[in-house]
C-alpha cells in the first residue's frame, strides 16, 4: 500500500537504502530537513528575535522599555511609495538652472490679526526639541544653522534656553502641559507661540526625561529636583476642550499684544477632526506630527504602536482645512520622519504649507556620525544604528547633558552642517518643483504625484501610477 | 491722579484690556465695572498696575501676571493668576478650577473656596485659600506653597515634585506619594506671618504640612545601565 514505506510499490528496481534517500551528502547530521535558514535565524513570524528579547527584558525589569529615536515599526507606509510626475507635453517644466522657484513661506499671515507673521526663507524649519533632551551646544548649533538658512527653530518643552534665543533669529516658544519656565518675560521674547496638545512619537502621553539628563541647569529651568526621572503631565492644567482652547489662545494673544502667531501642535491620530477643532479655536498655524516623529525618550510601545503615519495624516489635515474654508488663512505644518528634500517636496504636494525636521536636523548636526567608536560600543551600538538618546550618553554630544560629551558638538561646524543640509533640502525641493513646472514651492499639488502602491493611494487619495485614478472604495 | 473706570459689558476684550493697559501706562489705578464674568481680563500686567474688578471674572483673569496688584471683588473662573511670576491677586469670593496654575512667584489670595486642581504644576510663590481647596490641588507642583485654612478635597498634593501644601483643616484624602509632616515652629511662624499680613492672624491653628514622599522622583529602575537593555 502507499503508506507502507518498505514496499517497492511497483518500482522496476529494488528499494533504495534509507541512507541514500536521506540525502546525507553535505547535509548536517542533526537537522537534515526543514527550511535551511530556520536553524540560523529562526523563522517564527510570531516569535522573532525582537519579540523574544522583549519578553526577556520585561520579565527581568518588570516594566515597559523606554528608548529614544523614532518608530521601528515596519508597517508604516512611506513617502517612497509616491513619485513625482514632472511636466512634459501637458505642462511646461521650468529651466532648472535658469528659472527661479520661490521658497519663501509665511506663517500667521491671515489678514488683519497678527502684526508680525513669521517669514521663513525656506519651507522647512527645525522641530521642537527641548533643552534637556538636547545639549545646550546642540540647541545653539541648530539655532545658528537655521538662522543662516533663513529659517526658525522651536524651544521644545524645557523652557527658553538663552543660548538658543541668542542663536535663533526666529524662535517658536512651546507651551506644554508641564509649563516649565513659562512666564510673561519669555513669552514676549518669542516670535511664535505653540500650544502642544500632543506629539507624533507618543500622542496621548507626556514627555519623559530620565534622571541622567536632569542636570543642574536642566533642573533649574524646569524647577525640578536634580536628577529625577521627569515624566511630564499630558493634559494641560488650565484647559480641557476646544472651547477652552479658544479662550487660552485669546489669552496668549492678549499677553503678546496680537504680535506673534499662535501655533497648535497635535500628534497625528484623528487629524481631520483635530485640525478642524484647532482651526476653529483660532490657531494661526497647525502643526501635525506623524507617528514617525522622533523623541528623546518614550515608552517603546508608543513609538511603534500609536499614531498614524505622516503621509496619511497630511491629506486629512488639508481636507479638514479646505472643508472649513480655512486653507490659506490657517497654515499647516507637517512633521514626522521627514528625511530629505524629496520627502519634504512630497509633503508640500500633499498639502503641507511648511515642513518641520527634527531627527534629520540632528543627523546633520552629527548624530550617528562615524566618530567616537568606543562611546558607541559602550552603549552596545555603532554609528548608523544608534538610538540611545534616552540614556544621556550620546556618543556625539547631542542628546546629553554630560559636559564632556557635550563638547563633542563643535557649535560652529555643526551649525554650518545644519545650514548646508537645509540649503540642500531646499534645492531638492526646488529641483522637483521646477521639473513639475512650479515657480513657487507652494504650488506643488497632489496632481504632481502618483502612487506606486494601492496602500499609498488609499491613504493619500493620490492617483495610482499609470491608471491615473486613486484607489477607491 | 484719579482712578480710571473701565466698563466691560459686551465690548471686545481686546479693547477693554487695551484701555486698562493705557491707564496703567499713564500711571492711573483702574476700576473695572460690569465685568460679566468675561474671560481673559488683565492678562500680562506689569508692576505699575493696580486693578480692581467690581464683580466676577471668567477664565485666566490676571494670567501671566508680572507684578500687578489685582483685586477681584467676587468670584473668578478657571485658572485665575495662571503663570504669574510676581504680583498679588486677591479674589473676594470663590475661585474655579486650576487657580494659580503653574505660578512661578507672587501671591494669590482667595477668600472663599478654590476649585479642583488649585496650584497644579505650580513652580513658586504662595497661594492662600481661606476656605477649602478642591480635589487634586497641588498636583505635580514643583515648588511654592499652597495654604488652605479650611482643608482640602480628595487626592490633596498628589504627585508633588516639590513645594508644600499647608492645611489648617481636614483633607478628604491625601494624594499618592505624599508625606504628612509636622511643621517646625519657625516654619509655622513664617506662614502665620504671611497670613497676618493679610489680616488672617490666628495662633490657634493646627497645621499639617504635606510634602513629596519622593517615591515618584525615580522610575522603578534607576540604574542607567538598565535603560540600555533595548
Amino acid at each position: 500500500m502507499a503508506d507502507d514505506l518498505d514496499e517497492s510499490g511497483g518500482f522496476p528496481f529494488p528499494m533504495p537504502s534509507e541512507e541514500a534517500v536521506a540525502m546525507r551528502d553535505g547535509s548536517i547530521e542533526s537537522h537534515p530537513v526543514g527550511v535551511p535558514e530556520s536553524y540560523e535565524e529562526g523563522k517564527s513570524t510570531r516569535w522573532s528575535a525582537k519579540a523574544i528579547a522583549d519578553v526577556h527584558a520585561m520579565s527581568q525589569l518588570g516594566r515597559y522599555q523606554l528608548r529614544g529615536f523614532n518608530t521601528f515599526s515596519r508597517s508604516m507606509p512611506t513617502f517612497d511609495d509616491l513619485v513625482f510626475v514632472p511636466a512634459t507635453m501637458t505642462r511646461l517644466p521650468l529651466e532648472g538652472y535658469r528659472e527661479s522657484c520661490e521658497t519663501e513661506t509665511v506663517l500667521g499671515d491671515r489678514p488683519g490679526l497678527v502684526s508680525e507673521p513669521i517669514r521663513l526663507a525656506i519651507p522647512i524649519y527645525i522641530a521642537s526639541m527641548s533643552f534637556g533632551a538636547l545639549s545646550a551646544n546642540a540647541k545653539a548649533a541648530l539655532g545658528y544653522g537655521a538662522s543662516k538658512a533663513g529659517t526658525m527653530t522651536c524651544t521644545g518643552e524645557g523652557g527658553m534656553l538663552e543660548d538658543e534665543r541668542e542663536a535663533s533669529k526666529l524662535l517658536v516658544y512651546q507651551i506644554t502641559p508641564s509649563r516649565y519656565m513659562l512666564d510673561l518675560e519669555h513669552l514676549r521674547k518669542a516670535d511664535g507661540i505653540e500650544i502642544v496638545t500632543g506629539q507624533g512619537a507618543k500622542p496621548g502621553t507626556g514627555g519623559v526625561l530620565l534622571g541622567m539628563k536632569v542636570s543642574e541647569r536642566v533642573a533649574k529651568m524646569r524647577s525640578l529636583p536634580l536628577g529625577v526621572d521627569q515624566r511630564s503631565t499630558v493634559r494641560h492644567p488650565d484647559f480641557l476642550g476646544a472651547d477652552d482652547l479658544q479662550v487660552k489662545i485669546e489669552e496668549l494673544r492678549e499677553a503678546t499684544g496680537y504680535r506673534v502667531p499662535i501655533f497648535v501642535k497635535v500628534g497625528a491620530t484623528r487629524p481631520r477632526y483635530d485640525v478642524a477643532i484647532a482651526a476653529k479655536a483660532g490657531a494661526d498655524v497647525i502643526v501635525v506630527d506623524g507617528a514617525e516623529g522622533g523623541t528623546g525618550a518614550s515608552p517603546e510601545i508608543l513609538l511603534d504602536h500609536t499614531g498614524i503615519p505622516t503621509i496619511s495624516a497630511v491629506r486629512a489635515a488639508r481636507e479638514a482645512l479646505d472643508e472649513c474654508g480655512m486653507s490659506g488663512e490657517v497654515k499647516l505644518v507637517l512633521a514626522g520622519g521627514i528625511r530629505n528634500g524629496v520627502d519634504a517636496a512630497k509633503a508640500l504636494a500633499l498639502g503641507a504649507d511648511a515642513i518641520m525636521i527634527g531627527t534629520a536636523a540632528l543627523i546633520a548636526l552629527g548624530c550617528n556620525s562615524p566618530r567616537y567608536f568606543d562611546s558607541y560600543a559602550a552603549l552596545g551600538t555603532a554609528p548608523g544604528r544608534c538610538h540611545h538618546c534616552h540614556t544621556g550618553m550620546c556618543p556625539v554630544g547631542i542628546t546629553t547633558q554630560d559636559p564632556e560629551l557635550e563638547k563633542r558638538v563643535d557649535v560652529a561646524a555643526a551649525a554650518e552642517r545644519v545650514a548646508r543640509f537645509l540649503t540642500a533640502m531646499t534645492m531638492e525641493i526646488t529641483l522637483l518643483a521646477k521639473s513639475c513646472g512650479k515657480s513657487k514651492v507652494s504650488n506643488l499639488e497632489v496632481e504632481d504625484l502618483r502612487a506606486l502602491s494601492l496602500e499609498a493611494s488609499a491613504f493619500t487619495g493620490v492617483s495610482l501610477a499609470g491608471i491615473d485614478r486613486p484607489y477607491s472604495w | 491722579m484719579k482712578d480710571l473706570t473701565v466698563t466691560v459689558g459686551d465690548r471686545p476684550i481686546r479693547q477693554v484690556n487695551a484701555e486698562i493697559r493705557d491707564a496703567v501706562a499713564a500711571g492711573r489705578d483702574v476700576t473695572v465695572t460690569d465685568t460679566k464674568s468675561r474671560h481673559n481680563l488683565a492678562i500680562g500686567m506689569d508692576a505699575r498696575a493696580n486693578i480692581r474688578f467690581e464683580g466676577s471674572v471668567g477664565y485666566y483673569c490676571g494670567g501671566l501676571n508680572c507684578g500687578a496688584r489685582i483685586q477681584v471683588e467676587r468670584n473668578a473662573g478657571w485658572a485665575v493668576g495662571e503663570a504669574m511670576s510676581s504680583g498679588e491677586i486677591t479674589v473676594g469670593g470663590y475661585a474655579g478650577m486650576s487657580a494659580g496654575t503653574s505660578m512661578l512667584g507672587g501671591l494669590l489670595h482667595i477668600k472663599g473656596n478654590a476649585g479642583p486642581r488649585c496650584g497644579v504644576a505650580m513652580k513658586g510663590g504662595d497661594i492662600i485659600v481661606e476656605g477649602r481647596i478642591g480635589y487634586l490641588s497641588g498636583f505635580m507642583a514643583h515648588a511654592g506653597r499652597i495654604i488652605a485654612l479650611e482643608g482640602a478635597g480628595d487626592a490633596c498634593a498628589d504627585s508633588l515634585w516639590g513645594g508644600e501644601v499647608w492645611l489648617a483643616g481636614p483633607a478628604k484624602s491625601l494624594g499618592v506619594d505624599t508625606r504628612l509632616t509636622e511643621p517646625s515652629a519657625e516654619q509655622v511662624q513664617e506662614v502665620e506671618a504671611l497670613l497676618a499680613e493679610r489680616g488672617l492672624a490666628d495662633s490657634s491653628r493646627d497645621w499639617r504640612k504635606i510634602v513629596s514622599a519622593q517615591r515618584l522622583w525615580h522610575f522603578q529602575s534607576r540604574d542607567a545601565k538598565a535603560w540600555l537593555m533595548i
